[in-house]
């Protein structure tokens, strides 16, 4: 007799692992012609987990700018593919990803990551290997400037660039906005305590204090908090003119919301982590006043932005691009450009390439879809276009296009 | 579905078939699945493992002609060795058409898949019937392997021991999805067949026999881990992340396993060891302490925890079961949130970076190094002193386990009134264990500051506390080995599901339920709860011996 | 000082839906001695079962007062029979198993449904809003306020709970769940069905938490695939602190725990940062002084 405990170990499993090749990845079904070498561009973000729905749009837009450069040939003899691996939002798996990216030689280029701390175990893995990693998300300061930024500055990466502005441009701008433009003369800090949240909101709150503002108070919501009863009846006591809050939408929408239903009369603004549909539609149809940043400018501004939403629109992706999908998609073309340049005429990836690929990537200077796409010396970005745009009518309308000059 | 199954296989005296039948079926389903993977599966290049190549039985068919020959020499001595077979065959199958789905998938069609495969297909399903046609054969039977000679006992082991170190490193170099999944259909198969043949027991008897000889070989198999690696960095950054989690586990294993106190915290005291080790390691970014050798870091990061685990633990371990359970909870919480308030002392949620490697001299723990004329990634370095630390752990472990503080401990699990009553002083064996847990997990954390080279509060989550427990329970409680399989397990699968993309963490999750629902004692149990838990069935083969989820299962 | 009463009120609405969710954590707890950490994910599933009969089911213009008990009593449903199945699957073949394995398999359950509703559940990963199915206003007493939907949880929670107190103290079923928690070998020799009591006590427990997943998306809009964790926790921390098993014991840490949070908020320095932190402080001087929690009887020593 067969015992039936094993066939109930084995039966699952095999059905199960049946199921999951079934749910397997869509392949062209010849890889072109004897002459094509392969090219794989890696990245770091979070497929599973809490962080996944900003972490799948980041993979869905490098997938989409890795097909189209493919499909339009743009590196002669050369095909890119795309090797995404999964941060569950944990340093270490970060870092277990990055080891993985960095033993693996076809690969030329990682995009990511969305968090500065799994960044911060990625980058050195990364950049002892020479490969380079563009991040469309980090902004803490230390990972382009180095550990003394405040007094020197000196780059501790030779190999890491990010597309993503720091805080402190966003957080001044809006600080400006709120000041001459709102005429808010009271503002309450509000963040998630985590490097993004707590960044923003400190630069805001250094700005509109030189502006003149007074700010009330700081406090802070807790990861995956939607219930805010008791800090929404602080703020009420508080009566600020304005609440800035420094966070992403899954906390902030429902923050937002609650503080409106409890009869906050205060302008509600944060930074680029709000811009999700998400948001908007959990507001619904109540008379909200709330204002956000995005980095760069606007879509409508932008034919080659409009052209990305339409081609991930039609590309049919499960998932929405969400708030890192443009600049994932300039810090994918960065890398594919900078390849497009030094691959041709080469049959094999090596050191002296991948530092080509590197000051390739220093010398990067094209038009991305959320503006001028340069890196000055540390690696940071050069573009420091902000739109601050306002929701209204079920979705976020452009307000103002600008750049904070201090 | 699976009773459907099983009452099929069960069918057994109206099959009957002759014996000869039997196996000219099974000899023409061997020479078919000889011929069927000697030929091309693919019509389209690209598929992993050259499928579209005749000739050239690579990849997932290189894993059906192994199981095909298994099986032929299975059905050399055909009448005891139905189970196996079925086994075997059963595997086969299944991995051919895994593979066959795989292609047609990947290719946009059936009709991409070459007539190899079917071939294939149609031997696999030959196979079956020729095993399930013949008569029941009954329990395998271990006596039926040979008692050998002393010097051959040794090699066996020295076999036994590298072909898992083998089997290991061939699986972990296996990358492409459906490839993996068809190495693990295969693993299944395989390893059941054997275990139907007795394989299992007779090792296990061997490995009794021969115990120092295998302690020492599974070690040297563990310090020449490195050297199987081509010089690549990944598998050792996870050896690295597993090894400093498996002497956490250890640890851990004292806590729950031994001393039976439910902790679900545990991951502060490990934070708090990292946090140490950054502050004073002289960490590039965040508001660093100074200077202190590492050498000094690694009892004091252990003192650190080990203190803070006896200040907790003072008030609170009078509380019984799942109330201290909580209390731990609530104490790892604390420990988290307190770390990312207060900015100036721990550097809030930006945590501490840029720690730099370790160096001793002018060896630098972060740079490759040339051993053998071999290439070793930095952390390979990480690696070996974490199995320096784990040695010396589980030395430690195991004369504690003997002595009169591990009995106390097993007493105080068992029945705490009881043991109160025999005159052991309860709440002191308890801090005990509490602290030697605490700074076992200090210790650790020290080195992984070094790996991580950066420690941050999101990296001491509570879920991280449940990982570690389950680490614990998956590999056996009480258990030294439990402890280091199940930390293994835990932090090594989840890597290899890495090729499952988004499904990884779904997968993970299913995972847990099935080991626990098959194997509720962990991998490797302690002899003493397995004989507890199973003590209506008989005794099965030594459980160090067996394969993963197999060993409780011999009937 | 209004503010403080303020604070007071928000706190009780926070803690009647842990105490929701906490009851399901107890009563388990006290039949099978099982921290059933999956019980958050129930919750969670049970918002989104009721979510999905108002989005896919229900006509667009159906009044809101008509919808809010079909989407209630979906959300009960979904949840009570989720409970049901995650008993029969995952837990009862571990019944006789060593005391830690069912805790795993929670935690791989609790994980597994989490990812389920994260990959197929449209939205799930983002947040989907949560349908307001309560008139938009304030009723102010002093000057304290709180908007009707809170009141409507307070009301609403209090009412179940009672129910459930009736139940279990005055029905058959409840005696025989009373029975089990005592002493399930004597209850059996009774002839009470074990395996129907267990079941009956994870559906009741599922029950409350799909109410609390409709509370909790009206109240706080919008519901997403990890809304179960942290009220998991929450609630396993108030049941605790009640007295775990203790059903009173659970209601009243729920609320216990909601007012620590509120007034922490409030009156101490981060607060916001550390209210976490300081329910758990309450909780372990709590535990310290009143080891079983605060209505939880002395331990019996099982032999």
């Amino acid at each position: 007799m067969l015992t039936p405990r094993l066939a109930r170990v084995a039966v699952p499993i095999i059905v199960g692992a049946l199921a999951l090749t079934a749910c397997g990845s869509k392949k062209e079904s010849s890889s072109g012609g004897s002459g094509t070498h392969i090219v794989k561009i890696g990245m770091i973000a979070p497929l599973t987990g809490s962080l996944s729905a900003l972490g799948l749009g980041m993979k869905n837009s490098a997938d989409l700018a890795i097909n189209q450069a493919n499909a339009a040939g743009k590196i002669k003899g050369w095909k890119i593919e795309f090797d995404p691996q999964d941060d569950t939002g944990d340093a270490n798996t970060g870092g277990a990803a990055a080891a993985k990216l960095a033993s693996d030689n076809q690969v030329a280029g990682v995009v990511g990551t969305l968090q500065s701390s799994i960044a911060l175990q990625a980058a050195p893995q990364l950049n002892k290997q020479n490969i380079v990693m563009v991040s469309p998300a980090n902004t803490n300061p230390s990972l382009t400037q180095g550990q003394n930024y405040l007094k020197t500055k000196s780059r501790p990466f030779a190999s890491y660039f990010r597309v993503a502005t720091t805080d402190l441009i966003q957080g001044a701008f809006a600080a400006d906005y709120a000041y001459n433009t709102l005429h808010a003369k009271t503002v309450y800090l509000v963040n998630d305590k985590l490097v993004y949240g707590q960044g923003l909101n400190e630069a805001f709150g250094n700005e509109f204090k030189k502006k003149g503002g007074r700010v009330l108070a700081t406090d802070f919501v807790t990861g995956g908090q939607k219930e805010f009863g008791s800090l929404v009846s602080k703020v009420k006591q508080a009566k600020p003119d304005l609440v800035y809050y420094g966070g992403q939408f899954p906390e902030g929408a429902p923050f937002s919301k609650q503080l409106t239903s409890a009869g906050v009369k205060a302008a509600f603004m944060g930074g680029d982590g709000l811009v999700d549909k998400s948001f908007v539609t959990t507001l619904g149809v109540q008379t909200a006043n709330d204002y956000a940043t995005n980095v760069g400018a606007a879509v409508e501004d932008l034919p080659a932005a409009a052209d990305y939403v339409k081609a991930y629109k039609d590309a049919g992706y499960k998932d929405a691009f969400s708030a890192y999908g443009p600049n994932t998609y300039d810090a994918t073309n960065t890398i594919i450009n900078a390849l497009a340049k030094v691959l041709p005429g080469k049959s094999s990836i090596d050191a002296t390439v991948l530092k080509a690929v590197e000051s390739a990537v220093q010398g990067t200077d094209f038009a991305g879809i959320t503006g001028k796409v340069a890196f000055d010396q540390y690696g940071d970005t050069t573009n420091r276009i902000i739109t601050m745009y306002k929701v209204e009518g079920g979705d976020f309308k452009k307000v103002v296009t600008g750049t904070f000059s201090g | 579905m699976i009773p459907m199954l099983q009452r099929a296989l069960r069918i057994q005296h109206t099959w009957n078939l002759p014996l000869r039948t039997c196996q000219a079926m099974a000899a023409a389903a061997f020479v078919l699945e000889v011929v069927g993977t000697n030929l091309a599966w693919a019509t389209y290049t690209g598929f992993p493992g050259l499928m579209s190549l005749s000739f050239y039985p690579a990849g997932a068919r290189s894993y059906v002609l192994a199981l095909s020959v298994a099986l032929a020499l299975v059905a050399v001595r055909f009448t005891r060795r139905r189970q196996a077979g079925i086994w075997a065959s059963l595997a086969s199958f299944a991995l051919t058409l895994q593979t066959l789905i795989a292609i047609s998938r990947d290719g946009g069609g059936l009709v991409n898949v070459s007539a190899g495969a079917w071939i294939t297909l149609l031997g696999t399903i030959l196979g079956i019937i020729a095993f399930v046609a013949l008569p029941d054969d009954g329990a395998p039977l271990p006596s039926s392997w040979p008692r050998l000679p002393r010097v051959l006992d040794g090699l066996a082991v020295v076999a036994g021991i590298g072909a898992a170190m083998l089997l290991l490193v061939y699986g972990l170099s296996v990358d492409p999805a459906n490839q993996f999944v068809g190495l693990v259909i295969a693993l299944i198969g395989g390893l059941a067949a054997l275990n139907r043949l007795g394989l299992f027991a007779w090792l296990g008897a061997l490995y009794a026999r021969q115990q120092g000889l295998s302690l020492a070989l599974i070690g040297l198999a563990a310090i020449s881990f490195p050297f199987t690696q081509n010089g690549e960095s990944y598998w050792l950054r996870v050896g690295a992340n597993v090894g400093v989690l498996a002497a956490a586990a250890i640890g851990l294993n004292v806590v729950v396993g031994l001393a039976g106190l439910l902790d679900l915290g545990y991951i502060a005291f490990f934070g708090v060891g990292a946090y140490v080790a950054a502050l004073y390691g002289n960490a590039g970014l965040g508001p660093s302490r100074g200077h202190i050798p590492f050498l000094l870091i690694v009892p004091l990061g252990a003192l650190v925890s080990g203190l803070i685990g006896v200040i907790i633990g003072a008030p609170t371990l009078r509380l019984r079961g799942d109330y201290l359970a909580i209390v731990t909870l609530g104490f790892g919480e604390i420990f988290r949130i307190v770390v990312n308030t207060y900015d100036g002392f721990t550097g809030g949620p930006n945590g501490l970076a840029n720690i730099p490697d370790l160096a001793f001299g002018s060896f630098n723990f972060g740079l490759p190094h040339k051993v053998f004329g071999i290439t070793l990634q930095g952390f390979a370095n990480y690696y070996w002193a974490e199995l320096v630390l784990i040695a010396i752990v589980v030395f430690v472990f195991s004369r504690l386990d003997r002595s009169r503080i591990g009995r106390a401990w097993v007493a105080i699990r068992e029945d705490e009134l009881a043991a109160a009553a025999m005159g052991i002083n309860t709440v002191a064996y308890k801090l005990l264990a509490f602290g030697i847990g605490a700074s076992v997990a200090g210790g650790s954390g020290t080195i992984q500051a070094h790996v991580a080279t950066q420690v941050s509060p999101d990296s001491f989550v509570f879920m991280q506390s449940v990982l570690l427990l389950a680490a614990v329970v998956l590999g056996g409680m009480g258990t030294v080995p439990g402890a280091l399989v199940g930390a293994a397990i835990l932090y090594a699968v989840p890597e290899k599901l890495r090729a499952f993309s988004d499904y990884r963490l779904l997968i993970f999750g299913v995972l847990l339920i099935l080991v626990m629902r098959f194997r509720p004692e962990g991998m490797i149990a302690s002899k003493r709860r397995q004989r507890e838990f199973h003590d209506t069935e008989a005794s099965g083969s030594d459980a160090l011996s067996a394969p993963p989820g197999f060993a409780g299962a011999v009937p | 000082m209004t503010q403080f009463f303020q604070q007071l009120s928000d706190g009780v609405v926070l803690g009647a839906l842990y105490a929701l969710i906490a009851l399901g954590y107890t009563m388990v707890y006290g039949i099978v001695q099982l921290i059933n950490f999956a019980h958050g994910e129930i919750f969670m599933v049970g918002a989104f079962g009721g979510y999905t009969i108002y989005h896919y089911l229900l006509p667009d213009n159906m009044p809101a007062l008509v919808a809010l008990p079909i989407v209630l009593v979906a959300s009960m449903i979904t949840s009570g029979v989720l409970a049901a199945i995650v008993e029969r699957l995952a837990y009862r073949p571990l019944r006789n198993a060593p005391r830690l394995a069912p805790l795993i398999t929670a935690i791989g359950v609790s994980i597994a449904l989490q990812e389920m509703i994260r990959l197929f559940y449209p939205n799930a990963d983002r947040g989907e809003p949560f349908p307001q199915l309560f008139p938009n206003g304030q009723v102010h007493f002093g000057g304290v306020s709180e908007s009707y939907v809170n009141c409507f949880l307070v009301v609403l929670s209090v009412v179940l709970m009672l129910a459930l107190r009736t139940f279990v103290l005055h029905s058959a079923t409840g005696r025989a769940m009373r029975a089990t928690a005592q002493d399930p070998d004597t209850a059996r020799l009774m002839g009470i069905n074990i395996d129907r009591i267990i079941v009956t006590t994870f559906v009741l427990g599922g029950l409350l938490a799909g109410a609390a997943g409709t509370l909790q998306g009206m109240v706080a809009s919008p519901i997403d695939f990890q809304i179960g964790f942290i009220a998991g926790l929450k609630a396993f921390t108030a049941a605790v602190l009640g007295g775990i098993g203790n059903i009173t014991g659970a209601v009243l840490g729920g609320f216990v725990l909601g007012i620590v949070e509120a007034l922490a908020t409030q009156y101490v320095p981060n607060g916001s940062a550390l209210k976490d932190a300081f329910a758990f402080v309450v909780l372990i001087l709590v535990l310290v002084f009143r080891p079983t929690g605060l209505l939880g009887e002395s331990v019996r020593a099982r032999a």
